[in-house]
């Protein structure tokens, strides 16, 4: 594997008023990977994106993006990234908006492919006003990629989508991330495990777990099997929830409302500070 | 070469953003012509000089309207909108997206003052030559380029409620004391003594240059003077924006 840096953050700081966003974050993104920044609301996933596309300055530290600032117009035209929900003028259609955003680059991706690969071909004469949530956000991770561009961020690409367009839009995306490297956001656990070929878990603005899905997986991706057993309710984790059902059957034992169910990011969380303690 | 695309981009997709209001595009840009008809027209009737010189006057009026009023107070609401922010994200320079929004506010202020020539050739005794009305549609495009600057401070410098009355009295005031509504040597002693060096007035005087009444180049001496000072005040304007709106 040829891995180049394409971004460092170094020790970044950053506080609102007494509310600490970033806490000497620190992470980096090589060439040709995903990576997903996961952590709840609050624990500074923005505020570093924002710092990312230089629409910010951190405190403290550094951020070297293609070893520039991300200031530099010259730099910004390697990156693409997605407007957040609902930014589009009512009025502009997504065909000229795609034109729009290609203009900025010096080798867009054909606008035609890019709109059809994100559903968006039969819609490309619609005015922003009349989209769906879904086609808007469809639209939002299209820009993203339109300037062909080698670093792709996008913040919360699924939020506000069910289950069902949100597989859809992975495999876009998985698809599109082939030679270049995408940053993106996320609230979902899953997203990431399936998304991501490194996860970085922060929480208040620090670093919580920076590897790959499978050791995430492992730390946390247990799953809580619960039931009714004779002597009242019983809450299990175990990393092989198949097995242990198994294992439960043939060995006879009693129970009623057998429940499994992944962990939540919170609860995620707690096994990885509690693992760090 | 690159720039200048970029500057089309933003302009084109601002003029189309705008365009696509009927409620927004008819007021403003019949407004002018409107305020024209209503109380100039019995002036300018009288004889080709008035004609000629009101006809002018209202050509200011139109584009200072649109430029200082409807997208100084644009800009003070635009500026919060996540769209603002993507546009940020975007690899365009900051003068870039300001030289496309005088682009677009400017050509705006065209289509306003196309609509008081129009209707001044139709009902007034206005005489110009295809050379003369040229001209003072080429001194049109530059002399609005100030009151853009104008318009974008006042958006960057007050919210966006306090905007629009700021603009509104900007506006009709320039009007007023630059001579657009009645001639400058009618305005009363002390208004008189200030008018020349209002932008509007010189805005004005650079449109009746074409007469040979007033002196082009010191009228674009004074536009360029505002030109330079409403440009720093923007740009401050737009890094204090940032500051406080990103800090």
């Amino acid at each position: 594997m040829n891995e180049r840096t394409v971004l460092t953050l170094d020790a970044l700081g950053k506080s609102y008023g007494a509310i600490r966003a970033l806490d000497a974050l620190s992470f980096s993104v090589n060439s040709d990977e995903i990576v997903a920044l996961l952590g709840p609301n609050g624990a500074g996933k923005t505020t570093a994106l924002e710092i990312v596309l230089g629409l910010r300055d951190a405190d403290s530290g550094s951020v070297r993006l293609f070893g520039s600032s991300p200031r530099e117009v010259r730099i910004r035209r390697r990156v693409g990234a997605t407007p957040q929900q609902s930014a589009f003028p009512d009025m502009l259609s997504v065909d000229e908006i795609a034109r729009f955003v290609a203009a900025h680059y010096p080798r867009p991706a054909p606008i035609a492919t890019t709109l059809e690969e994100f559903g968006l071909a039969a819609l490309s004469k619609r005015r922003a006003g009349t989209l769906s949530g879904g086609e808007t956000r469809r639209l939002a991770l299209a820009l993203a990629f339109i300037g062909d561009p080698e670093l792709v961020v996008l913040d919360e690409p699924t939020t506000g989508l069910d289950v069902e367009s949100r597989r859809r839009l992975w495999s876009v995306v998985r698809a599109r991330g082939n030679g270049r490297s995408i940053l993106f956001t996320t609230h979902y656990l899953e997203e990431a495990q399936e998304l991501a070929t490194r996860i970085i878990v922060i929480e208040h603005g620090r670093v919580l777990f920076d590897g790959v899905p499978r050791e995430l997986r492992e730390r946390v991706g247990g799953r809580r099997v619960t039931y009714v057993g004779r002597d009242g309710p019983v809450a299990v984790t175990t990393l092989d929830a198949d097995q242990y059902v198994r294992t439960m059957v043939s060995s006879g034992v009693d129970f009623q409302n057998l429940e499994i169910v992944h962990p939540s990011l919170e609860e995620a969380f707690l096994s990885l500070t509690g693992g760090a303690k | 070469m690159k720039a200048l695309a970029l500057v089309r981009a933003h302009a084109q997709i601002g003029f189309l953003d705008l365009i696509r209001y009927p409620g927004y595009v008819v007021p403003t840009v019949v407004f002018p012509a409107m305020f024209f008809a209503l109380f100039d027209l019995p002036f300018a009737r009288r004889a080709p000089e008035l004609a000629d010189a009101t006809t002018l006057a209202f050509v200011v009026f139109a584009i200072v309207g649109v430029t200082l009023y409807q997208f100084g107070v644009g800009i003070a609401q635009e500026r919060g909108r996540p769209w603002e922010r993507y546009l940020r994200t975007l690899p365009a320079p900051a003068w870039a997206r300001f030289a496309a929004r005088i682009v677009s506010a400017v050509l705006f202020g065209i289509l306003a003052a196309l609509v008081v020539a129009i209707v001044a050739r139709a009902f007034t005794p206005v005489d110009f030559t295809v050379t003369q009305w040229l001209t003072v549609f080429v001194y049109a495009l530059a002399g609005g380029v100030p009151f853009v600057l104008i318009g974008i401070s006042i958006g960057y410098w007050t919210s966006s409620r306090a905007a629009v009355p700021i603009a509104t009295a900007a506006n009709l005031l320039l009007a007023y004391a630059g001579g657009l509504w009645m001639p400058p040597d009618d305005l009363p002693r002390f208004v008189q003594s200030i008018s020349p060096y209002l932008p509007t007035r010189q805005f004005a005087d650079l449109l009746w240059s074409v007469h040979g009444d007033a002196n082009a180049l010191r009228a674009l001496a004074g536009l360029g003077i505002y030109t330079v000072i409403f440009a720093a005040i923007a740009a401050i304007g737009y890094r204090r924006d940032e500051r406080t709106r990103y800090a």
